[in-house]
């Protein structure tokens, strides 16, 4: 039995303060969201935490102790300097009306974009952390395997799809499939240019409409 | 091609091992996969995968594209489950930019995730049978899916992709002289019920090819994060419907469907997710009944123009998530939005088999190569369409194409029907 | 229409994915159930482009699929046809732009019908091999 599990129910309120014990300065922010729908009779819950990237594995391991979590995936964005990673965790399933989704947001510096693994804890974050590897460029250290999931062999290294910056997709790797057979856009709007123009007839307007 | 042998799985000289690979055109929500197998005479030892030959960059398009334009696409990220996508996507939205969704557009939205469900079940059932070798089942069972289809088509216009969720509500509203075609397709289905439960579940041989084969433990379906019937048939009674409800589940009665609804002991194997899937079914069908009769009045929509609701989104600024119970399982997007900008910031789909990936791994180890289409196929990976299958052993080379691999299966349906050993 | 003797009154049809959504896969094996009913026609759907007069191709075929479909077509025997399903074969359909996608089909294998739809219906795909039939009967008279 883990000495940290916590055999009772906690409300929201209560996780978010659970944490801010445990971790200290190592919660950044928080917030609780409930989201009412169809005629209003329940809700659902979500919690945002914001964490310190390098006690991440402290924080799934709070989790754990609560009740061990389901996580959906790992989602981010880039934003600027910063590589901005969200774990979905889902909480208390089984429990009618009664899943909390406890979501904790992380940056990675993109001078230094690594993280450490959690499959140790969770095996099923493997897919979600390779993924993660190729499309950001994160480092994962301890992944058990890290090989390319999604983009093809011949991809080149060192472009990251979901990046906004120079790492990122060029606009030359992109392919229009709308205009392949096709003259070139330019060579089209040149001709349509060149050609004669036409006298426009003076439009009447419709007095019924 | 290799010599047509026997059906007696021949004795493996010790140490053997043959590398099989099997793919890429396969059942994956969005993409096909690529197996490399192990097996060691007829077994299954070791199980690796390699997805991807489907990846079209779909979220990469997200940043470059406005919010409605991206309905369109995610409704075509899977063809089987279009309102899976588009919904929780619809969600996400609604939660990062504060739109408030009127209630009849909850209730509608329900109808229509329930309807996709009933045709997605069935489809997987006929599926199912295909690969068992039961082909009158085939037909049967998409025979009977026409109906459910032929319904949406005449409340949506398309049989698949309908394209009527709008963020903010729906584009198109049930009127009340349509609500009898619905009950006319409901009371179909129910009558057909028990017809379906006693074709797929009472057959000697079905049970004896599906009970015990591809089982997954309790503890690993929670571990390898696994979602959908998958997770239900091992026993853990979790749904997205019952458990955090949205739309307009948090008003009705719903409670999760498990194997133990038929009576009998969990197993965790493909018997069992027959039997979710097939109960969910019926589920399906009472709660479409019950959407309908409690259906409030009121808009559909909270935005009347659609340049209010792009002017709106713009402006917009924040992070939402939604999700959504599909037929496979959870389906989740992240939608981060920016202010005065239209394209999405960061967009993020989860599909329901990517969770389901991982726990092939596990379901595959210590089944026969004729049991891999059907554990394969169980856990619902949109369509059954493996390719080739090559053996490459002792620098010999022979390629066993989809309909051997199919006949291996049907072997062992008739080896079993006529008495021989399994 | 006459049907030469060469195909003997029947088309086998093979279908490949190359990285579609399966809106267009669930389509084409609707079409084969009793509803629609090709059979009639003599058409049949195999498990291997060997067997395969006509192959049904859908999706927009993605970067790791390009090699793979290659590899179909010059297994298919002559005689033979390509038909594109769908709107994603034809010009891209919803992913009319992308890092990862070789372009629409007939950037990749020479293709003889066009089936349009997102995804076309079942009737439609039967009036697509039917067509098919009707173009490779001329090919076969031409020769």
């Amino acid at each position: 039995m883990n000495p940290d599990s916590i055999d009772r129910l906690l409300s929201p309120a209560e996780i978010v303060e659970h944490f801010g014990r445990l971790l200290g300065d190592g919660l950044v922010a928080s917030s609780v969201y409930e989201r009412f729908e169809g005629r209003k009779t329940s809700g659902s819950v979500q919690i945002w935490l914001t964490i310190d990237r390098r006690r991440l594995k402290e924080a799934v391991r709070t989790l754990i102790g609560i009740h061990f979590p389901h996580l959906t995936v790992i989602s981010g964005c880039d934003v600027g300097d910063d590589i901005e990673l969200n774990y979905h965790f889902y909480i208390y399933y089984g429990r009618a009306r009664g899943e909390y989704g406890v979501f904790l947001k992380t940056l990675l510096p993109k001078s230094d974009p690594a993280i450490d693994t959690i499959t140790d804890m969770i095996p099923g974050a493997l897919t979600s952390e390779r993924e993660k590897q190729e499309f950001f460029g994160v480092t994962i250290t301890g992944i058990p395997d890290s090989r390319r999931m999604f983009l093809p062999d011949d991809f080149p290294e060192g472009v990251h799809p979901w990046r906004k910056d120079e790492t990122g997709i060029q606009e030359h790797m992109v392919k229009k499939l709308y205009e392949v057979g096709k003259e070139p856009v330019e060579k089209r709007r040149e001709a349509a240019a060149a050609a004669p123009q036409q006298p426009q007839q003076p439009q009447q307007p419709n007095e019924a409409s | 091609m290799i010599a047509r042998k026997e059906f007696n799985p021949p004795t493996a000289p010790a140490g053997s091992r043959i590398r099989t690979v099997i793919g890429p055109v396969h059942p994956a929500l969005k993409e096909p996969i690529k197996f490399l197998f192990e097996i060691e005479g007829e077994t299954v030892v070791d199980v690796d995968f390699a997805p991807g030959h489907a990846h079209r960059g779909i979220e990469w398009m997200g940043m470059r594209r406005n919010c409605v334009q991206i309905i369109h696409t995610a409704e075509r990220i899977c063809g089987i489950c279009g309102v899976s996508h588009s919904l929780s996507y619809c969600r996400a939205v609604e939660q990062a930019a504060g739109i408030e969704v009127p209630p009849r557009a909850d209730y509608l939205r329900t109808i229509y995730g329930e309807l996709e469900r009933i045709h997605s079940h069935l489809l997987w059932a006929g599926v199912a049978a295909l690969e068992l070798g039961f082909d009158t089942l085939f037909y049967k069972a998409w025979e009977v899916r026409e109906n459910v289809m032929d319904l949406l088509e005449y409340l949506s216009g398309n049989r698949v992709n309908y394209g009527t969720l709008q963020v903010g509500g729906m584009r198109r509203d049930i009127e009340p002289a349509q609500h009898e075609r619905i009950f006319e397709s409901m009371d179909y289905y129910t009558g057909l019920f028990d017809d379906l439960l006693e074709m797929f579940l009472d057959d000697s041989v079905m049970k004896t090819r599906c009970r015990d084969t591809g089982v997954l433990s309790r503890g690993d379906a929670m571990r390898l994060c696994t979602v959908g019937p998958t997770i239900r048939a091992s026993g853990i009674p979790t749904d997205v419907r019952q458990d955090h409800p949205y739309c307009a589940y948090g008003d009705l009665d719903f409670k999760a469907v498990t194997p133990e609804a038929l009576g009998g002991e969990v197993h965790g194997d493909v018997y069992d997710r027959i039997i979710v899937r097939l109960l969910e079914v019926k589920a399906a069908t009472q709660i479409i009944r019950e959407c309908i009769d409690k259906m409030p009045d009121g808009p559909i929509n909270a935005f009347k123009k659609l340049f209010l609701l792009l002017n709106h989104v713009k402006k917009a600024e924040g992070e939402g998530v939604g999700r959504h119970e599909a037929p496979r399982g959870e389906v989740f997007h992240y939608v981060k939005l920016a202010k005065n900008k239209e394209e999405a910031e960061a967009w993020k789909v989860k599909a329901s088999t990517y969770s389901n990936l991982m726990s092939w791994q596990t379901m595959l180890k210590g089944q026969q190569i004729a049991d891999i289409p059907i554990v394969v196929a169980s856990v619902d990976p949109c369509i059954s369409c493996t390719d080739r299958v090559a053996l490459i052993g002792d620098g010999k080379t022979s390629i066993l194409t989809n309909e051997q691999l199919r006949r291996l299966s049907r072997r062992k349906t008739e080896a079993l029907r006529s008495g021989g050993a399994p | 229409m006459t049907i030469s003797k060469a195909l003997n009154k029947s088309l086998w049809v093979y279908h490949l994915n190359s990285g579609s959504c399966n809106g267009c896969e669930i389509e084409i094996v609707a079409a084969i159930t009793p509803r629609y009913d090709p059979e009639r026609f003599g058409i049949k759907l195999v498990g291997t482009p060997r067997h395969a007069d006509v192959l049904l191709v859908t999706g927009p075929v993605t970067r790791k699929m390009k090699e793979k479909v290659l590899r179909v077509y010059e297994q298919t025997p002559d005689p033979k046809l390509v038909m594109s399903i769908g709107a994603c074969c034809i010009s891209g359909g919803p992913f009319y732009e992308s890092y990862t996608l070789e372009g629409p089909l007939d950037d990749v294998l020479p293709v003889d019908v066009y089936v349009p739809g997102c995804p076309p219906r079942p009737e439609a795909i039967t009036f697509g091999v039917v067509t098919a039939l009707r173009k490779l009967e001329e090919l076969q008279r031409r020769k």
